[in-house]
């Protein structure tokens, strides 16, 4: 197709009305739309009026939709004729790995999908598909909920099966990707007790290693110190587990004893830039519940953050110096 | 915390790094537009929002063609903030044009003229009657545009839309998620149609939605009795839903202590942790690791409010202010201010209406809390390094050591947030206008919402089952 013909021009289209958006008023605000994007739309109201669904709709639809993805009753439309008509669902799929491509920030190219998948049940494949999204944005929101709406819903051992792994590479590739971390999360400990998992003492073992060792690359990378705290919670073991792992890092570099390898703490790698906050806020943490004494530690560690190591949110911390000193006042 | 990248580049720290060598301040030394001088220029403003309105938008905003009431709430809201209202001429066009979007066999509202009904549209339509519909009782034979809101339609498409979870569908057929329940709760409240058949198990599921790190997801599933899992990471635009939607019911229906919480502690501590450090100009991120973004001016940096509604139920007591608002200004201010008009994301990119709206509303709510930081008299304050902020802010407010500033910044509330030291501080400019207030639970002036809710209760209390 070189041009493409307005609607108005086709034969074909001749038995339907086109409807204006606007008849008689001046609007404020309004679109300088494209006469393409206006005849389309005009005869998708058209349509809308009568009510058909037919192979013809699907033509109109596809083509408003590559005009403007964004136009959900286009979509909607699109949906009820596609079961109206019973048409091949899994050539429509085909056509959204295409346009989930092109317009990967869109909300309606991924519910399209979910709605298709709903109905087509093949869970497999899309996790492939959505791998070979994640080359072109590793931390598109709609894709990850995606991923994850179909691993819980679809909830098959053998689709969870090698969830960790494809996890490990994006994390390799980058270690701060904390869409990443956030599934690692979900898969490990929000979604139930998948298979090989049972083990949880295991688990959480593993778990606290891997995230102690990427904390040791790079400790100032705020999505690895979440995970610590989210499994710490979740598993409710208390932070000051911690403590041996944790003080080196709010320590200088020069402050760092060289001591002998422990595979339990590893240590701040060489090119850290310490002393981390990150690390000064989980051990003041660590003070604020053993209380008494350790309240004043905590709040000696947040005056230090106020006022040195994370002057930017100063009003935070003297908000919790203020909590800690109320909780030991109590 | 500065972003800092151990040495260990991935692409995470590698756009970080060329997103700072964006946001720069000015040389103070070269001869400065308002905008380079951290003032809000209001009329640039005024020009770019009034540009839109009556001539209208490119064929590049055709993506917003199902957004039709966004585009009028965006620029109406803008103008409220800046104190500025329309005439009765165009107050009318607009009322006309929204009604115009009222979907009548569904209820509620679309993205335009005959498109389907949906909760987003409905939001922004609704709330932008708000703005330019209210009764006006000077002028007896006028006939206010919300007597036009078709209710009882509204109330049976939302019950359409429900789930057996207590979410919502946005559309028929359409995605579940937080954004919705948020615009359908605010709708609710403000056309006085919150009852307990409407919104039965919609606390559980929105709590469903809060994270490991303490924001909130864009939906959750059910993984089992009393498990959620939620969908996706925490972020900056569903967790302002969420809290807000929350807080909503909460102060509707509230819950007993030992009932449903959220946590709170979780929350606090993802909030101020998505604000950035110096190099980024204090600017709000959405998400853990991410870039900065205007945006999240609103989204995250609203937020702070909301927390105050659901802790401080007692409007008489001063809230803690823990974000660092005098930041959050630099970034609106510098970054997010275009030189041509309206607000954006971040340099370069253009304006756009939906980032102006967020800008200036986060400006107004950094405004309103340095209001309460100064108000508030009990308040534990470090002891001040040599060159610490609050040294520099307090300095800033007090004239003597601000040499050559008009005696109008006295009162400023444009102090700097940066570690300048006090030798090297440079003149403070004027203050910026001060933004009207904004309701968290609408984004709407607390005049314009309570109104409405004022007059739906009076005049129309039940009659929408």
């Amino acid at each position: 197709m070189t041009e493409p013909t307005r609607y108005a021009d086709r034969p074909e289209w001749s038995d339907v009305a086109p409807i204006e958006q606007y008849e008689n008023t001046n609007p404020l605000a309004p679109i300088f739309y494209t006469n393409e994007y206006k005849d389309a739309t005009n005869y998708f109201r058209g349509i809308v009026k009568i009510g058909e669904k037919s192979e013809r709709v699907l033509e109109l639809t596809e083509h408003i939709i590559r005009l403007n993805p964004a136009h959900y009753t286009a979509w909607q439309y699109r949906y009820e004729t596609l079961i109206a008509i019973d048409s091949d669902l899994g050539k429509e799929l085909k056509l959204m790995d295409e346009l989930a491509i092109t317009h990967l920030k869109t909300y309606q190219v991924w519910h399209h999908r979910r709605l298709l998948m709903l109905k087509i049940r093949k869970p497999f494949p899309e996790l492939e598909f959505i791998a070979r999204t994640f080359k072109v944005d590793a931390k598109n929101y709609h894709t990850w909920s995606y991923r994850q709406w179909l691993l819980a819903y679809f909830n098959d051992d053998e689709l969870w099966g090698a969830e960790l792994d494809f996890v490990e590479d994006l994390l390799y590739a980058d270690i701060r990707n904390n869409s990443a971390w956030h599934h690692r999360f979900f898969t490990v400990f929000q979604s139930g007790v998948h298979e090989g998992e049972e083990d949880r003492e295991r688990v959480l073992k593993r778990e606290m290693i891997y995230v102690k060792q990427s904390i040791s690359l790079v400790p100032n990378n705020a999505s690895a110190w979440n995970y610590l705290r989210g499994i710490l919670e979740q598993s409710s073991t208390p932070y000051s587990k911690m403590i041996t792992f944790v003080e080196p890092y709010t320590l200088s570099m020069d402050e760092q004893t060289a001591d002998l390898v422990d595979l339990d703490n590893p240590p701040p790698s060489k090119g850290a830039h310490l002393p981390c906050a990150l690390a000064i806020e989980f051990l003041a943490d660590i003070y604020e519940v053993q209380g008494g004494e350790s309240m004043l530690k905590a709040t000696e560690l947040w005056k230090s953050l106020g006022n040195e190591h994370d002057v930017a949110r100063k009003k935070y911390w003297e908000y919790r110096i203020r909590e800690g000193l109320r909780a030991l006042q109590a | 915390m500065a972003q800092i990248d151990d040495n260990y580049p991935t692409p995470t720290s590698t756009s970080q790094k060329s997103t700072i060598a964006l946001l720069v301040k000015p040389d103070p030394s070269t001869k400065p537009t308002p905008i380079q001088s951290g003032i809000l220029d209001v009329n640039l403003h005024l020009g770019y929002l009034g540009r839109h309105l009556l001539q209208g938008l490119p064929a590049r905003y055709t993506s917003q063609d199902a957004s039709q009431p966004w585009l009028l709430f965006w620029s109406f809201q803008s103008l409220s903030l800046l104190k500025v209202e329309l005439d009765q001429g165009n107050k009318h066009k607009a009322a006309e044009g929204i009604l115009a979007m009222q979907n009548t066999t569904e209820g509620g509202f679309g993205g335009g003229p005959g498109q389907a009904a949906h909760l987003l549209p409905t939001y922004a339509a609704v709330c932008s009657l708000a703005i330019v519909g209210a009764p006006d009782p000077s002028i007896p034979e006028f006939v206010s545009p919300w007597t036009r809101i078709d209710r009882r339609a509204l109330y049976r498409l939302f019950l359409s839309l429900k789930q057996p979870d207590g979410s919502f569908r946005v559309s028929s057929n359409g995605e579940v998620d937080v954004r919705g329940v948020y615009c359908l709760l605010a709708v609710a409240k403000l056309l006085n149609m919150m009852t307990e058949e409407l919104v039965r198990g919609t606390k559980e599921w929105v709590k469903g939605c809060q994270t490991y790190e303490g924001g909130f997801a864009s939906a959750a599933i059910s993984i089992g009795e009393n498990r959620w899992a939620p969908l996706g990471e925490a972020h900056g635009g569903y967790t302002f839903c969420a809290l807000a939607a929350w807080v909503l019911l909460d102060l509707e229906f509230p819950s007993s202590p030992s009932g449903l919480q959220l946590n709170l502690r979780n929350l606090r501590r993802w909030l101020v942790q998505m604000q950035g450090g110096k190099d980024e100009l204090y600017g709000f991120r959405g998400r853990t690791n991410k870039l900065v973004d205007g945006c999240y001016s609103w989204w995250v940096g609203g937020c702070f409010q909301l927390l105050d509604k659901l802790e401080l139920r007692d409007d008489a007591q001063t809230p803690d202010v823990i974000w660092n608002p005098e930041g959050l200004k630099e970034y609106i201010l510098y970054a997010a201010q275009h030189p041509a008009g309206g607000l954006r994301d971040k340099p370069p990119k253009s304006a756009d209406m939906y980032h102006t709206l967020y800008n200036l509303a986060g400006l107004s709510a950094a405004q309103y809390a340095c209001q309460s930081a100064k108000a508030s008299t009990s308040t534990t304050t470090l002891p001040n390094s040599s060159d610490s902020p609050s040294q520099s802010r307090s300095s800033s407010e007090t004239p003597s050591l601000t040499s050559s500033v008009s005696s109008a910044s006295a009162s400023s509330t444009q102090a700097q947030a940066s570690s300048t030291p006090r030798t090297t501080l440079t003149p403070q400019p004027p203050p910026s206008p001060s933004l009207n207030a904004t309701d968290p639970l609408f984004n709407l002036t607390k005049t314009h919402a309570e109104a409405m809710m004022n007059w739906f209760r009076e005049e129309h209390g039940e009659d929408f089952r």
